[in-house]
């Protein structure tokens, strides 16, 4: 049987490589030192896969169709949004779990969109690039990894209700699944971060320490609590990618979150957060 | 509704390589295939993406089609179109 070993929640902020020296030099190393934390840490979970939970930003998916959850079934590469540093490459998924899971929404309510031929964007290929390829350099041997996207910046956007059912659901479909995986999930997202609108480089501290106090103490429901509106005003429309680290928590199902890094970035237009994932 | 087709159109010139180089060739004939009015096209063709947003099309959108499609290109240029002072910008495209 499957097993779920622990979870991270990181961004996915594509300044930091198309201007990686923007900020101080310090607080940039700051960050790129966390996802080198976060791939040292899934080597020691000894993970075997890992489910990278992120977002659209409406450039995979168009205004013919926006799943609510979607999850890649079948061949992988990406991202489609080269950036320097970034370049698109053969992504190793785990079809039979991601097909597993997939069949295991059908009989509990759960009718996930799958991709059967898949390119990813940023948010999945950044951690999937600095987390999970690089534990596995270090590891010597390939970790695999499953892209599920959900709607979290693009309307109609999944509830967070419904984020929470998909996070149980996957927690008890991956502990169903009759192969040995250890199995980690990463919520994919940046906490304030305000994209193509006039707010764009507003950082907002304050709401990034609420949000990291309800991860760290594995809090999802007053997470899940949070209004829309109020994540609009106080973290911007990127903000509402909270949604990714609800649905990961609450997969995860672990004890407690450990904070590994938090830095504010107005010139990477983010406040970054990087939260270890318990399951002891 | 007008959001909608705001948002279809946008997101062909963001992502779609076709229709970027129709839009390029004719920019008129490429909006004409679209239930628009006048003003719409005004504002398309004008780069007012502080007045689209305003009309509820998503800010990825705006951003992306001004990266791919603008003769600018600049965030900086996109700024001063929203009325923003800000210093940075969440630019997605390398």
């Amino acid at each position: 049987m499957a097993e779920i070993v622990g979870g991270f929640l990181v961004p996915h902020d594509p300044v930091m490589f198309v201007a990686p020296d923007a900020p101080p030099a310090e607080q940039a190393q700051a960050v790129w030192q966390a996802y080198e934390t976060c791939a040292q840490r899934l080597v020691e979970m000894d993970a075997s896969t890992v489910i990278i939970i992120g977002n659209d930003h409406y450039m995979l998916f168009g205004t013919t169709c926006l799943p609510q959850y979607c999850i890649a079934t079948g061949h992988t590469e990406g991202p489609l949004d080269q950036l320097p540093g970034l370049k698109k490459q053969e992504i190793p998924n785990n079809e039979d779990l991601a097909r597993f899971i997939s069949a295991q929404g059908k009989t509990c309510g759960f009718d996930w969109s799958e991709a059967r031929s898949f390119t990813t964007d940023h948010a999945f290929s950044i951690p999937y690039q600095l987390i999970v390829k690089r534990a596995s350099e270090i590891k010597g041997e390939t970790i695999q990894a499953i892209p599920i996207y959900i709607a979290s910046a693009v309307d109609p956007f999944i509830s967070k209700e419904r984020c929470i059912e998909l996070g149980r659901h996957l927690h008890e479909a991956i502990q169903a699944y009759p192969g040995a995986e250890k199995v980690a999930l990463i919520g994919s997202g940046g906490i304030s971060h305000w994209v193509g609108t006039k707010e764009s480089g507003r950082v907002n501290s304050e709401f990034d320490r609420q949000i990291i106090d309800y991860c760290c103490a594995m809090n999802v429901a007053d997470l899940a609590q949070l209004s829309d509106e109020y994540v609009l005003e106080n973290g911007g429309n990127g903000a509402m990618e909270i949604r990714n680290f609800i649905c990961a928590m609450q997969a995860v199902n672990g004890s407690k979150g450990h904070l590994i890094e938090y830095q504010p970035v107005p010139q990477w237009v983010t406040g970054l957060g990087f939260i270890e994932l318990s399951v002891q | 509704m007008k959001r909608d087709v705001l948002e279809r159109i946008l997101w062909n010139l963001s992502v779609d390589r076709f229709s970027k180089s129709k839009f390029k060739e004719d920019p008129q004939k490429f909006l004409s295939r679209f239930p628009l009015e006048a003003e719409d096209i005004d504002m398309i063709l004008s780069f007012d993406v502080k007045k689209m947003q305003e009309m509820g099309v998503n800010p990825m959108l705006t951003m992306g089609y001004w990266i791919e499609m603008s003769p600018d290109r600049r965030m900086s240029s996109y700024n001063q179109k929203l009325g923003s002072e800000a210093q940075y910008s969440a630019s997605i495209k390398g």
